[in-house]
């Protein structure tokens, strides 16, 4: 990889490394890129052709419930990085559970968004 | 199979997606905002949008770069950041089959985790694979579309969205719609609770290790609560029970 152009760069004093941070920046975008492309491509391109383990197809049933929540836990409890809050004055926790449990009986997006946010806006203004 | 393109179903994806973008229109402004900063040209900062496609691995790249992180140090968490779609792309594999290479190229570029969380329940239950293909490919190229535009303003315009609107809490809320209907189901269940508290214990974990790890535990659960209540090997076919 072009890791000898980031060492150099970062050697170099200050004026150089401003003149190559625009190469930086593009090798930077392609290799991140093929990463991302190559990462997105890899089960799809290597199933295209051979049968999935059963195991690993039961597996992947749980993929949706096990990503979903790891990416929407955090992005609620934590109140600012690292620092957790599970009581009532978390006003997003709040928010999102009104949200969740609107999404839990009736299955609709806009539904859960607009009580979401509207939850959230009004928790702004009167409790914090 | 020739074509997989069904102009009713792609419409039916994009409209579906439109909700999604709202909130990630602040998050793409931050990353317009944030490779201005570190000394990208207005292209090369459009072109990080366009290329990568990614929020989570943008802002990240960012950052370190403007921390001074080593260009290797910068690779490596944008790979640590993209593992998620390891799992995406084996959790969609059994139903692109028959879909040719030139459509999967398309799909594996725009797979985020808003095409795969809000396409895979219809690749599962819908008999008509051109029809999910199609919605996949809408919601993904709407979410794509986006994705430039709120660069763009982030580049032309800077940080133009009052923090005090809190939109980017739009994201977490679309995730949850689709994720909350799920938990009807016992497995379903198990798997959040398990997901949810790894996620928090774990959140210390430098390079967002945490997101990849709790999701892992959680699939673990999943599998492990399938066996005690002896559906794992009938679980398979009938999805969505």
């Amino acid at each position: 990889m072009s890791s000898p152009t980031g060492c150099r760069g970062a050697a170099r004093p200050r004026r150089a490394n401003l003149e190559i941070s625009q190469l930086l920046i593009w090798a930077l975008i392609f290799v991140v890129g093929a990463i991302n492309f190559a990462a997105r491509l890899s089960f799809i391109a290597l199933f295209a052709r051979r049968e999935m383990p059963p195991l690993l197809a039961r597996a992947l049933r749980h993929v949706p419930a096990a990503m979903l929540t790891a990416i929407v836990v955090p992005a609620i409890v934590f109140a600012a990085p690292g620092v957790l809050r599970l009581d009532i004055g978390n006003i997003k926790l709040i928010a999102a559970l009104i949200a969740g449990i609107v999404a839990w009986r009736w299955r609709n997006t806009m539904l859960t968004i607009a009580v979401g946010m509207v939850s959230l806006w009004l928790l702004q203004r009167f409790v914090s | 199979m020739r074509t997989h393109f069904s102009r009713s179903a792609f419409i039916e994806g994009a409209r579906d997606m439109l909700p999604m973008t709202v909130g990630l229109i602040p998050f793409g402004i931050v990353c317009g905002v944030g490779a201005i900063s570190v000394g990208a040209s207005p292209v090369s900062a459009l072109a990080m949008s366009m290329i990568i496609f990614s929020g989570a691995a943008q802002i990240i790249a960012t950052q370190l770069l403007a921390a001074g992180a080593p260009f290797a140090v910068v690779v490596l968490s944008c790979f640590v950041v993209s593992l998620r779609f390891l799992m995406y792309s084996a959790a969609l594999a059994p139903y692109l089959k028959p879909v040719n290479h030139r459509w999967r190229n398309l799909i594996a570029f725009l797979l985020t985790d808003q095409a795969f969380a809000s396409s895979i329940r219809r690749f599962r239950e819908s008999p008509d694979l051109r029809g999910s293909v199609s919605y996949f490919v809408g919601g993904g190229v709407v979410l794509w579309a986006a994705w430039q535009i709120a660069t763009i303003a982030g580049i032309v315009a800077g940080a133009v969205i009052p923090a005090s609107w809190q939109l980017e809490f739009v994201v977490p809320l679309c995730f949850l719609a689709l994720l909350a209907p799920l938990l009807h189901e016992r497995a379903a269940l198990i798997v959040f609770v398990t997901s949810a508290v790894a996620a928090i214990a774990l959140d210390a974990m430098p390079m967002r290790l945490s997101m990849i790890c709790a999701g892992m535990a959680g699939i673990a659960a999943g599998v492990i609560a399938d066996r005690m209540s002896g559906r794992g090997a009938t679980a398979e076919s009938e999805p969505g029970n």
